[in-house]
């Protein structure tokens, strides 16, 4: 129901914003844009349910053999040029989400003032720049896989920060810096309970040269979250992009201190090469929690590699199409990252072979 | 029979000169600042900003040919990297204008606007800022 009607605003939008687009005018008030993705995944292993984001209650493998929840999303867009320097931006994302149904949340909200052409500032909901793709890890089309890899994102569930942050460039020589500075609070809403966090510090650095960027990141935090004890969180992320055009090779990894649940740390390393329309690519990726004796006394929570393998297809304009299969172990039975409803008889050691078709589009 | 073998090989070769594309030129306003290529990627790669950088229409053929020569990229590439920018609420891709006379037009009458047309559609209305090989 509610994915009908996330539905029906983007139709009107994308309505209206054709009507907006149909006048040759340079200054527009408001432009709309959007994205999505329709997938479909298949596991074969039916002790856990394979899912696309952590928070996902259900998945495919133990409900269901095949399903869309995992990746199918959609998300609209309004940019608005409200006086000169002055703009305001709206994204609302509808996916399965952690009450498992697709009901549309305000991802950001913001209004950006640029004192210069390389120095603004946002005020609002801002997406949380915490690891190198976190800021597009909803937009398919602009993924080089079906989704980001579930350990990356593992120890962080938080996406946007309500506050305040700032964004500066600057070009030495032949480098070009992205600076950001945030401050907020995040507050998400579970069925268990309310994950609260304040004092939230984000510092990121965006450095690029040529066909090189690497991405610096520390992000602070102090959250709560039901009948646990408050903690602070602390994650330091680097992660780099090579891409020439002809092909690429990309990696992220971060480690997290927990005052709760203890250390983890994960990473990922892909590579693809672009071949005409076509781009296969492989991933791998990993996450660990090594602490001995956390205070939650969870040990090896999230535990999981994964090989994945797929293929890109850019068949049409705005639209692109990828098949991916990949090959997950458990290396814990404490709440691998891809997995929910984890069943008594799964084992440390056990592999589900995943199977994911996607199709991306952008409007 | 000689005669029409020439012929043949002349509209062939005639063909085949049409079909190699226009040269194409960046574009800025007479009174602007010069740019340099590496300025003119970074404008339109969506890394720099200051200046309002101006597409012809996405699809068409001078569009591809410019970003393959600009910026090295194809079309796919080009439009997720403005995918990225514009999901990521730091600002929308360069105005789609249908022709290379609304890019003139535009870029005649602002002094901070950059486009890109024919080189044999350039006038006094607006200054060569480098021409794409």
């Amino acid at each position: 129901m509610n994915f009908k009607l996330t539905l029906a605003i983007a139709a009107s939008m994308l309505a209206f914003g054709q009507v907006a687009h149909a006048g040759p005018s340079i200054d527009q008030y408001v432009t709309f844009s959007g994205f999505g993705t329709l997938g479909e995944v298949h596991s074969n292993y039916s002790q856990a349910d394979f899912v696309g984001s952590l928070v996902q209650p259900r998945g495919v493998g133990y409900t269901n053999s095949w399903s869309l929840t995992p990746d199918s999303n959609l998300g609209v867009q309004a940019d608005m040029h409200i006086v000169d320097r002055l703009t305001g931006v709206v994204q609302v994302i509808s996916r399965d989400d952690a009450f498992g149904n697709y009901k549309p949340r305000v991802e950001w909200a913001n209004l950006k003032y640029d004192f210069t052409p390389d120095l603004s500032v946002r005020l609002g909901r801002t997406v949380l720049p915490t690891f190198e793709r976190s800021d597009i890890q909803n937009v398919g089309y602009a993924l080089p896989w079906v989704r980001l890899p579930n350990e990356i994102t593992f120890a962080n569930s938080a996406t946007h920060s309500d506050g305040i942050d700032v964004l500066y460039r600057v070009k030495t020589g032949a480098v070009t810096q992205n600076l950001q500075l945030l401050w907020g609070s995040t507050t998400d809403n579970f069925p268990a309970s309310n994950f609260h966090a304040t004092g939230l510090i984000v510092v990121s650095d965006t450095l690029q040269h040529g066909d090189t960027s690497v991405h610096l990141a520390y992000q602070s935090m102090m959250y709560s979250y039901g009948a646990f004890p408050p903690a602070r969180l602390r994650i330091g992320s680097v992660g780099f992009t090579y891409d020439p055009g002809s092909w690429f090779l990309t990696g992220d990894s971060n480690y997290t201190r927990d005052g709760f649940y203890g250390d983890f740390y994960a990473w990922y390393l892909s590579s693809g090469v672009r071949l005409g329309r076509f781009t296969p690519y492989a991933v791998y990726s990993t996450t660990r929690a090594p602490s001995a004796a956390p205070p939650s006394g969870v040990t090896s929570l999230g535990d999981e590699h994964t090989v994945a393998a797929g293929l890109r297809w850019d068949f049409a304009k705005n639209l692109d199409f990828k098949l991916q299969v990949q090959r997950v172990t458990i290396d814990s039975v404490n709440l691998p990252a891809s997995f929910a409803n984890l069943q008594p008889d799964a084992r440390v050691g056990d592999s589900a072979n995943v199977l994911s078709l996607a199709l991306d589009f952008v409007f | 029979m000689r005669t029409s073998v020439l012929s043949a090989l002349m509209f062939v070769l005639l063909a085949a000169a049409n079909i190699r594309a226009e040269e194409i030129v960046v574009i800025v306003n007479p009174a602007a600042k010069p740019l340099g290529k590496e300025q003119i990627a970074d404008l339109y790669l969506g890394r720099s900003g200051g200046l309002t950088p101006v597409d012809q229409t996405a699809g068409s053929a001078i569009y591809a040919e410019f970003y393959k020569k600009a910026t090295g990229r194809d079309i796919s590439q080009i439009k997720a990297i403005w995918s990225r920018i514009l999901f990521t609420g730091r600002g929308l891709p360069p105005k789609q204008l249908p022709d290379s006379a609304a890019v003139k037009k535009a870029v005649a009458t602002n002094l901070n606007t950059v486009g890109y047309i024919e080189k044999s559609a350039v006038d006094a209305s607006v200054k060569v800022a480098l021409p794409l090989d």
